[in-house]
């Protein structure tokens, strides 16, 4: 399996788009993808929660060359909270349902495009990860959280 | 609000510059400024990287009906140096 880079991220892009998927980048990738400087090992996706974005998610899925098998298929469609695949051309993440972030509207509302990639915010990104408490996440959310101020003073 | 970046990091600029407030926050500044040097393209080269992780990488994909299931999942599942537990 090949390591996610940009090459990748255009194709999640331009795929979803295609499908018209809803969805927004979130987590690590997310803020790596405002600048962050760090690394991570998969994208993550805040992706709406609704049969028609499921259905475009399924699409866009298979065209980039994730095997959606059946039950996958049937539980992506469903927009079970949290997906996680490992079975295409590179790790990624599906999250319906972001700890700290009541709907996905509110964040579609909140959020940033970089070179045409929509973004959670900074601030949508820490309050999930805060909401998350994990480990890893409670060691690096100080040095987000730096990020974010530099982002509003600079 | 949506703010639109054609290229590079994104600025949500104030008009008074500040300066970090610690010595760890500075460096960490002086890594920010780094990164805002460079594409995007080569900040995603530099961001993904690929290591094994046990269990984690053993399926080829999960799915979970809410977070709170993947959230004990990782707590029962993965080994505590992963860093998933919750805290």
């Amino acid at each position: 399996m090949a390591v996610f880079e940009y090459r990748q991220a255009q194709e999640v892009r331009d795929a979803f788009a295609r499908h018209g998927c809803r969805y927004l980048f979130i987590g690590k990738s997310g803020a790596i993808l405002l600048g962050y400087p760090d690394t991570t090992q998969d994208a993550d996706l805040f992706v709406a929660k609704s049969p028609e974005n499921g259905e475009a998610l399924v699409a866009a899925l298979k065209e980039l060359g994730f095997e959606v098998e059946p039950n996958l298929e049937a539980d992506i469609r469903r927009g079970k909270d949290f997906v996680q695949l490992k079975n295409g051309p590179f790790d990624l993440d599906l999250v319906f349902a972001p700890d700290g972030i009541e709907r996905f509207e509110d964040a579609w509302n909140r959020h940033v495009e970089v070179d045409g990639f929509p973004v959670c915010s900074i601030d949508d990104i820490i309050a999930s990860k805060e909401a998350a408490r994990r480990q890893k996440d409670l060691e690096s959310l100080p040095r987000l959280k730096s990020f974010r101020e530099y982002l509003r003073r600079k | 609000m949506t703010v639109r970046v054609s290229s590079g990091m994104v600025s949500n600029r104030h008009s008074n510059a500040n300066t970090p407030a610690t010595a760890q926050e500075a460096q960490w500044w002086s890594e920010f400024d780094a990164a805002a040097r460079r594409p995007l393209e080569q900040r995603l080269r530099y961001a993904f990287i690929k290591t094994y992780k046990p269990v984690l990488d053993d399926a080829r994909w999960r799915s979970f009906a809410s977070m709170s299931e993947y959230r004990e999942w990782c707590s029962r599942e993965l080994p505590d140096w992963l860093g998933y537990g919750r805290v």
